[in-house]
């Protein structure tokens, strides 16, 4: 953790999803504190702090401060936090108690450094699969990412979760044989011409039919030589 | 041209398009993307379009991601019919788009490759787009 961050809240005492609105309308948002065996509490904080901690180096693995209006503050952590689509602002927080005794699972980030020889000099494509691992550590030594250098990467192998560079205090709990990142050869060129292509399709995929659709059919069809019937009689 | 393989019904109602792309409205795959902040119906052709015009600038390396699929059909009278007699005959595919959801998801490339490419496609359709990129997107 190379930083520390603290951030206020205070006891939230309105709920549902008006309430929620209009605070979201006076700057703050809704959030909830939990675990560590103490009581549940509904409070609202300033996003800002918040986005500064998932924007930092330790992303939503780092712990830090929570400062409660008329409580003792408490050793916390971003556990989840909804987002808006289109803008992304941040629109509820949930944030854990963290015991510093005790073990924590959670999902570090993997960062790549390098180009790869497969890429580089055999003009393959890097792939990179998986994007984080999870592990459980205890709080202090929670890495804030595991950085691979893929240089030596080339066409066909694979970097696997047991390649990372993990210390003796972090036990990885995804499995070792997954594979993270890869260089995968170009296939052949792709058709410059779908669009030729997709007129040969037929224009109508196949209808899913049931049983009794062949019988309602037979009878739509009794139906409509009735209807011709009336209209010739007209 | 993009189309389902099986249909449960040949025919749609046409709909409405209320509230945001809550799924499907983060990058999932790649580093790079593009989003739709407007709904409507994106058709396959214009997909394909968007498909090819990323394909070409990027030629060779860069991988890409369709992250939507035009399974709504769209019906069509002929020309000088008059109304009623029926529903008309399914002309064209449509995937149905809420502001926010991811369209493309480009990995392999640089962001200003990414972003011309994205932009080039983001002409071949009806709806304003967005680019995205992941840290951003955090």
């Amino acid at each position: 953790m190379s930083q520390a961050f603290t951030v206020e809240a205070e006891p939230r005492e309105d709920f549902g999803k008006n309430a929620a609105r209009r605070m979201r309308r006076t700057g703050r948002i809704p959030g909830v504190v939990y675990g560590g065996g103490g009581p549940v509490i509904p409070l609202t904080v300033d996003p800002g702090g918040i986005r500064r901690i998932l924007h930092s180096e330790s992303g939503h693995n780092a712990i830090f401060t929570l400062e409660i209006r008329g409580k003792a503050p408490a050793r916390v952590m971003i556990r989840d936090w909804q987002s808006e689509p289109v803008h992304g602002d941040l629109l509820h927080v949930d944030l854990v108690r963290i015991a510093l005794d005790a073990k924590l699972k959670l999902k570090v980030p993997i960062h790549v450094t390098g180009e790869p020889q497969g890429v580089k000099v055999q003009g393959g494509i890097f792939e990179f699969v998986l994007r984080e691992v999870e592990v459980e550590c205890l709080p202090d030594n929670i890495p804030e990412a595991f950085t691979v250098d893929v240089t030596p990467l080339t066409i066909g192998h694979n970097l696997r979760v047991a390649d990372l560079p993990v210390g003796p205090e972090v036990q990885v709990l995804t499995d070792a044989h997954r594979v993270v990142a890869h260089v995968v050869a170009l296939r052949a060129e792709e058709e410059e011409k779908p669009a030729e292509v997709a007129e040969a399709v037929p224009a109508e995929p196949e209808v899913i039919r049931k049983g009794k659709a062949e019988e309602e059919g037979a009878e739509e069809e009794a139906g409509g030589e009735k209807k011709e019937k009336g209209k010739e009689k007209e | 041209m993009f189309m389902p393989s099986k249909v449960k019904y040949r025919k749609q109602q046409r709909g409405r398009m209320r509230g945001k792309a809550w799924r499907g409205s983060d990058l999932s795959f790649g580093d790079y993307g593009l989003k739709v902040v407007e709904p409507g119906w994106i058709s396959d052709r214009q997909i394909e379009a968007s498909r090819v015009a990323i394909m070409r600038f990027i030629k060779r390396g860069g991988k890409l991601w369709i992250r939507i699929f035009p399974d709504k059909p769209v019906t069509k009278k002929p020309a000088e019919t008059r109304m009623g007699k029926g529903k008309g005959a399914p002309e064209f595919w449509v995937a149905v788009v809420k502001p926010g959801r991811v369209l493309f998801e480009m990995e392999g490339v640089t962001e200003a490759e990414a972003r011309e490419a994205l932009r080039l496609a983001s002409h071949k359709l009806p709806l304003a787009t967005r680019f995205v990129a992941r840290a951003a997107a955090a």
